[in-house]
């Protein structure tokens, strides 16, 4: 079924399904619009016992009239029929074509940290508010932040704490701070010697031995790879 | 397991462990001394060298040693099955060539036999894998020492070991025209300084004595030894062979002029310790016996060799200062150069963990001596120091900086596995393998999914492809009433990076045999032209893996 199926239905045909305390539920989470909503704040609202509230939620998410979205360790709740607001999702939330659009802000994300040399993630955060509409997604400070964590993974950027000197004037002692590699450096591709010969990258180098079915002599790993 | 092979006329051969080769494993897991190696594909490449070098009846000799670790004379002639003067032979050219060290122990007699002294052999697997390093070595020669200096490195690289008389030998062979008393006076001179300048700049040493002789060790420790773990055994036999071995530091690098003998050329090559000609390369399989004891000890000559351990250090700070131009920036390569010229003379441990330290001011002159250096200025010698890792000192007099080498060497192992995963696993893996090797501890898979950007069924299949090929470490925490499992992953960089070490000596041989089998293959006359091009692609890739290998296992 739907979400639109869903956001048809007639209220009299839910009102049958749900009984009091659901309703009540459902009320307070439709009231919070596009913020989401704790069980335990759902509790202090309803005033409802909080195995009655987590029932009435359990069946409110099955029935699909609200999402339930996980901030840090806390599940919050939102009425499906309202996109989650990016303080909500904090990083957990992306659009549909989550890759390419991460992608498109780690584009973005490099060109700002090889503008300031030296930055910290508020610093690239802070660049996302003031140049308004870089991306269509509003993001959140924590989104940014791991984002950056994940251009460090990918060697795109380098993480260092501040030594307050130089270029790090800017930065307090030992904060963590983000640049660009300096010199010629290759992101991971093929720079290393193992990598740049076929036994380096090889899927049976454990069976290959110079006497066997697998050899350097047999190989065609090899034989392609000298082929001019 | 037998292995043929075909294109060389190697058979390798890797029996079931042994309580010794257990012993040694471990030994060499936990001291780095030039003994076997651990990795199983280093020996093989070792026997492999030693067989190309010296032939099929030295390499193995040499594979015994390799595989069985140290043995006497009657041990390896039992393991191998050659005769007693074969393996005799092959001991002597091993040890001619600083592939071998022998040492004798005593051992106690059978019944009411006195104590005898046995000669042990000990392989020097370092020193072996040297062997296809001499070019490289060669290369690595300061442009200040100029093609007579480069001929006499050559001649101990290519004999092992010469006395000063036999240096002169061959270059006197090599300049025949100069052969009248005045100019062989002047030529002699010229040699003798060269030999010197050599030595003092360490890229010669004394050879270490043939066969030290080992103390037993004292009855209680003996007993503490037995006790406690096996491997210290080996450990204090085999270390203490090597120090017992080694010339005093004082003497090492020290050409007395007595050494010198001014005597007739035809006598000094008569007193010669090899009967091999100088001058020419040795032939595979010329095993004629050389003399019954070691001959050097009898004419007294000192035998001079080249120092693999200067090489190695500058090959290691050649390396550092390309991999910090490269991370880092030019500026800090040539503040980096600048620090290794300036404590040449302190810097004598090649495994030295951080630089010797130095006064800000010297490391700025030594940058002014050099081309690319004399546009720095002190303000951006200061802030490359501090790029390299270096902690600004609190009082600005005197300000001394030592640079973290262990740190770079790590970066640059750690970029070249990176780069194998990145090539053999994709760039998600690549995310996945760097979250684990930068903080090595557990993570849950949920998190890694999360911190790395990649769907949860993606990161396990990519983990589990990791694991299966031994890259990572998995545990399963399970939860029996909630019928819950939680895996927990890690990298054991330790394990890893032997695993690619070893890896790495397989790549080497492989490379070698490809390079045999091309070389066969061109007999077809068709195929000749090809064979220059694929020869110095698999020459150069040789040479670039052997920098990994040196990176991983010598530096
Ligand atoms: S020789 Fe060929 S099959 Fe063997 S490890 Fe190398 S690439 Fe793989």
């Amino acid at each position: 079924m739907s979400e639109s199926q869903i956001r048809k239905r007639p209220d009299h045909i839910l009102g049958n399904v749900l009984v009091e305390a659901d309703k009540a539920v459902l009320n307070v989470i439709n009231t919070r619009g596009k913020s989401a909503i704790s069980r335990r704040n759902i509790q202090q609202e309803t005033k409802l016992p909080m195995n009655i509230v987590a029932k009435c939620v359990k069946k409110l998410t099955d029935l699909l009239l609200i999402k339930e979205i996980k901030h840090g360790r806390i599940y919050h709740y939102i009425a499906t029929e309202n996109s989650p607001s990016n303080t909500v999702t904090g990083g957990g939330c992306y659009p549909d074509d989550k890759k390419e659009f991460i992608n498109q802000v780690k584009d973005i994300c490099l060109k700002i940290v090889k503008e300031l040399k030296v930055t910290t993630a508020d610093g690239v955060y802070n660049v996302f508010i003031k140049e308004h509409k870089l991306t269509k997604v509003e993001l959140s400070r924590q989104q940014i932040s791991e984002i950056l964590g994940v251009m460090v993974l990918e060697n795109l950027i380098i993480e260092v704490k501040s030594t307050g000197y130089g270029e790090y004037r800017s930065v307090p002692v030992g904060d963590v701070c983000y640049r660009c590699h300096e010199g010629n450096v290759n992101h991971g591709s093929d720079v290393g010697a193992m990598s740049s010969i076929p036994c380096g990258v090889c899927p049976r180098i454990r069976e290959c031995t110079p006497d066997g079915l697998v050899s350097p002599s047999a190989c065609v790993y090899f034989t392609k790879w000298l082929e001019f | 397991m037998t292995i043929n092979d075909k294109t060389t006329g190697i058979t390798t051969s890797s029996p079931p462990p042994n309580a010794l080769q257990l012993t040694l494993l471990i030994h060499c897991l936990i001291c780095s001394t030039d003994m076997a190696s651990s990795s199983p594909h280093g020996i093989k490449l070792a026997v492999h060298l030693l067989s190309a070098y010296f032939g099929d009846i030295v390499s193995k000799v040499g594979e015994c040693l390799l595989n069985k670790g140290t043995l006497s004379l009657a041990q390896v002639i039992r393991f191998t099955e050659l005769t007693k003067q074969k393996v005799t032979n092959s001991l002597l050219v091993l040890i001619q060539h600083n592939c071998v060290q022998a040492f004798a122990i005593q051992q106690p007699g059978g019944f009411g036999e006195p104590p005898k002294i046995v000669t042990q052999y000990m392989a020097l697997h370092n020193n072996i894998i040297h062997h296809m390093r001499f070019p490289k070595f060669l290369s690595m020669l300061p442009s200040d020492f100029d093609e007579d200096c480069k001929k006499i490195i050559e001649g101990l690289l290519q004999h092992g070991r010469l006395s000063l008389n036999q240096v002169r030998d061959r270059h006197k062979g090599k300049h025949k025209a100069l052969v009248t008393s005045e100019g062989n006076g002047n030529a002699t001179n010229m040699l003798h300084e060269n030999f010197n300048r050599l030595a003092q700049a360490r890229f010669i040493e004394r050879c270490p004595a043939h066969e030290p002789f080992l103390e037993r060790p004292e009855e209680g420790a003996k007993k503490r030894v037995a006790k406690s773990k096996l491997a210290d055994v080996t450990q204090t036999l085999e270390a203490r062979a090597l120090a017992a071995a080694a010339p005093m530091e004082s003497q090492r690098f020290l050409v007395e002029a007595d050494t010198w003998s001014n005597g007739a050329l035809d006598d000094d090559s008569k007193k010669s310790p090899t009967k091999e000609v100088v001058g020419e390369k040795r032939k595979q399989d010329s095993l004629e016996p050389e003399t019954e004891t070691w001959a050097t000890n009898k004419n007294k000559e000192v035998l001079w060799r080249v120092n693999f351990e200067e090489f190695v250090l500058r090959l290691r700070h050649k390396s550092c200062v390309s991999h910090v131009t490269t991370r880092v920036d030019s500026a800090a390569g040539i503040v980096l150069s600048a620090i290794f010229a300036a404590s040449r003379k302190d810097e004598t441990k090649v495994k030295a963990e951080n630089t010797v330290p130095l006064l800000l001011q010297t490391i700025f002159d030594e940058a002014m001596n050099s081309e690319e250096g004399r546009s720095l200025t002190i303000e951006r010698v200061r802030a490359s120091l501090v790029q390299l890792g270096c902690e600004l000192p609190t009082i600005g007099i005197d300000e001394t900086y030592s640079v973290d080498l262990k740190k770079i060497i790590d970066q640059a192992q750690a970029q070249e596995v990176e780069s194998i995963v990145l090539k053999k696993y994709g760039r998600e893996a690549y995310r996945i393998f760097r979250l684990l090797s930068e903080r090595e501890r557990f993570f849950e898979t949920d998190k890694i999914s999360a911190t790395t950007f990649v769907e949860k069924k993606d990161a396990l299949k990519i983990l589990f492809q990791l694991w299966k090929d031994d890259l990572l470490h998995m545990e399963r925490i399970g939860n029996e009433s909630q019928k819950t499992e939680i895996l927990l992953w890690k990298l054991n960089k330790r394990s890893v990076w032997e695993q690619v070490l070893d890896d790495m000596y397989h790549a080497a041989l492989n490379l070698k045999l490809r390079i045999l089998y091309e070389f066969e293959q061109a007999k077809d006359p068709e195929k000749q032209a090809m064979l220059v091009k694929k020869w110095k692609v698999l020459e150069a890739s040789l040479m670039i893996l052997d920098d990994a290998i040196m990176l991983f296992h010598d530096f």
